[in-house]
């Protein structure tokens, strides 16, 4: 009894894990979104296309997310992971620092008399919806660091700009901002290497939830 | 611990939790946050009836929280681990601990005998 009161116990948080900080394939798909969204952003010219592209992966990637892990990593029933107080606070910091942009940004255009066009409006809104997404679903770390970017480099995109890319004209003429444009490739790196790894710890957990259910119905 | 006390510390577990099927719903719940009763059907093995009359009573108890709602048209219930019932597992848990402790090994008890 206690053994598999164990077994349920390490059962259940592996699985919750994939509510919350375990991303799986998405975590790969977000990753592949980043480093599209790096290399397009600065390589490309800001045509009213690319804007469109830019635009669709932050959303696209959401919602597969959502439904990869409706469908495919809780498909057994939707157990949410417990978030411990480390967890909690960073996640709070990081809206925070999202909130603390958004604001500026959104004083800063309004203030500064800027015409509301287009381009404004929409970068403006990718802004305020990089708090919302961070909120609800860009819960850990390195989600809401990959997470920034790709609304980042949508809403530069709409204001006529990108983040220069190591190497290219645009990154000789602003440095430092080339150097920490190039944090958001790395991140994807290792959001594709994490997601790759809990997508391999889910299959033996899926076919232990499996097991128990043949169990449940042979007894 | 002698038997007479011994028996009254077993008789001192908390009837509540201490049935198999609701300790096994209460293990489940206290690891995650939220659990929608899908997935404890899938890992108790218990018909959907029984497992409703344990939730039951673990809500009619405090233990838990049952929220029901309807995912499109599909009825959806969740639950949730309370304050009250995170305190009673850890409790029984320590109780048994100690009852378990205290019982003498099999030849031992022959030896008595």
């Amino acid at each position: 009894m206690r053994e598999k009161l164990d077994e349920l116990e390490s059962l259940t948080r592996e699985y919750a894990r994939y509510s919350r900080s375990a991303g799986g394939l998405s975590s790969v798909l977000g990753g592949a979104c980043c480093l599209l969204a790096y290399l397009l952003g600065g390589l490309l010219p800001p045509t009213p296309a690319l804007r469109i592209v830019l635009v669709a992966l932050p959303l696209t990637w959401l919602l597969a997310r959502r439904g990869m892990e409706r469908h495919y990593y809780q498909r057994f029933g939707h157990v949410e992971e417990q978030e411990g107080a480390v967890e909690r606070r960073t996640h709070r910091l990081c809206i925070g620092a999202a909130l603390l942009v958004a604001v500026s940004v959104t004083v800063s255009a309004l203030s500064h008399g800027a015409r509301l066009s287009m381009g404004v409006v929409a970068y403006l809104a990718l802004a305020w919806l990089l708090v919302l997404a961070g909120w609800r679903w860009l819960r850990s770390p390195l989600d809401f660091v990959v997470g920034t970017f790709l609304f980042c480099q949508a809403a530069v995109s709409c204001a006529g700009f990108a983040y220069p890319v190591m190497g290219t004209v645009a990154a000789g003429l602003d440095p430092p901002m080339a150097l920490l444009a190039l944090l958001f490739p790395l991140a994807a790196l290792l959001l594709i290497a994490r997601g790759v790894a809990d997508h391999r710890r889910f299959r033996p957990l899926c076919e232990r939830l499996l097991q128990l259910r043949g169990k449940a119905g042979a007894a | 611990m002698n038997a007479p006390s011994r028996i009254g510390a077993v008789m001192a577990l908390d009837r509540l939790v201490h049935e198999p099927a609701r300790l096994l719903i209460l293990a489940v719940l206290v690891n995650a946050r939220e659990v929608e009763f899908g997935f404890l059907e899938q890992v108790s093995g218990l018909s959907k009836g029984n497992l409703s009359s344990h939730v039951g009573k673990l809500e009619a108890g405090g233990l838990v929280e049952v929220k029901k709602s309807f995912r499109g048209k599909r009825p959806l219930t969740e639950l949730r681990i309370t304050a009250a019932g995170r305190k009673a597992l850890a409790d029984y848990r320590q109780s048994l601990a100690m009852v378990v402790q205290e019982l003498p090994a099999p030849g031992v008890a022959a030896k008595r005998k």
